[in-house]
């Protein structure tokens, strides 16, 4: 019981951060939901074999980074939805017009970045230091750097030809 | 949009879904338990139907192989065989590569990698899936008709005409259709590509 206690406290601290996971790698709600459940569920099964080497943020971007871009699309679920629905569904519908305005051309910005830039946006938006960024991605904190300036530059590019 | 607006904008989403935490705790548990169900069921259905499908038709030609007494019949058994049995094992093996990357243990280059490269495997094996279905629905028509009626489809049919017909729009639908799959999968298979060549070229 005191596995299953810890590991729903972790979801728990961090279901915005699936949420927003969700948002950007997915083009509409039933594959959200899809991708919700689906991280939920990669986590529980990965938070077996965590040991604590790296943070448990780490850990969890991680996951929910990896079962993002090899969820394979298309794919029939057979199983019931857990009732996700409400959740997603709360969650953007106290917001105001304009905000929402505003949220849906970030993510507009976002989607359209390869998958690599995406996940480096992701933490960058969430943060992280480069150093956390580098332990997520594999990649070395000075890539890093050097990614995050091309994402800028190609998100101005993106703006002038608005 | 500049960056720090973008920043701001988001630290606002993350203030808001903090106020808004909605999940209990059997809901987890139960999202927990529910996909492992369902783990089960999904399990690569059409691929595997479609490899006993195969199989099954590469058994039946092989125990009546003897009953391809001429040399067309012949190749067109063999061909029909060869793609028979290397197309599900293509489509299979490519498909466990995307799935054998490791959530748990790999970053998030290395998922992407791998990824990529089983997703580019995949695409490739499924283009070629098509030309081999086309060539696959001509070859085994000779095979079949000799196996299950014991007829020479060239020599014993009597009225050529369907043939004249079908054999001219079979050729321009595949045509049209290879044109589509080429710009499909081409673009699909690039998009993998650049993503590898982006991903190795870093120097970490």
């Amino acid at each position: 019981m005191g596995k299953e206690y810890e590991f729903t406290q972790i979801i728990k601290d961090n279901e915005g951060v699936i949420f927003k996971i969700t948002t950007i790698y997915t083009n509409n709600q039933e594959d959200q939901k899809d991708l919700y459940q689906e991280i939920v569920y990669q986590l529980w099964k990965a938070f077996e074999s965590f040991r604590g080497d790296a943070k448990i943020s780490t850990w969890m971007y991680r996951v929910a980074l990896n079962t993002a871009i090899t969820r394979i699309k298309k794919e029939k679920r057979r199983g019931n939805r857990i009732g996700i629905d409400k959740v997603i569904m709360l969650q953007t519908e106290q917001y105001d017009t304009e905000f929402e305005e505003r949220l849906k051309i970030l993510y507009s910005h976002i989607k359209g970045l390869n998958e690599l830039e995406k996940g480096l946006m992701l933490l960058l938006l969430e943060g992280k230091k480069y150093e956390e960024i580098a332990s997520i991605t594999g990649l070395s904190p000075s890539n890093v750097g050097t990614r995050i300036s091309r994402i800028k530059e190609k998100l101005r590019t993106q703006i002038i030809k608005e | 949009m500049e960056l720090e607006e973008m920043q701001s904008i988001w630290s606002e989403l993350s203030g808001q879904l903090e106020k808004q935490k909605k999940l209990t705790d059997k809901m987890i548990i139960m999202m927990t338990q529910d996909k492992f169900r369902s783990k089960i069921n999904k399990i690569a259905y059409p691929e595997i139907i479609g490899t006993f499908v195969c199989f099954g038709a590469a058994i039946l030609i092989i125990v009546n192989f003897n009953k391809l007494d001429n040399w067309y019949t012949l190749l067109s058994g063999i061909v029909t065989l060869f793609i028979l049995i290397i197309l599900p094992v293509l489509s299979l093996t490519s498909i466990n590569r995307m799935r054998k990357v490791e959530i748990a243990t790999s970053n998030y280059k290395e998922t992407l990698l791998n990824y990529a490269k089983g997703k580019k495997q995949f695409q490739t094996v499924t283009k070629w899936g098509y030309y081999l279905g086309f060539i696959l629905m001509f070859a085994i028509m000779p095979v079949t008709t000799k196996i299950l009626n014991n007829k020479d489809l060239f020599s014993e049919t009597k009225r050529v005409w369907p043939f004249a017909i079908a054999i001219p729009l079979a050729i321009v639908f595949f045509i049209v259709f290879s044109k589509w799959v080429m710009k499909f999968y081409n673009n699909n298979i690039n998009s993998a590509e650049s993503l590898i060549k982006e991903l190795e070229d870093t120097n970490v």
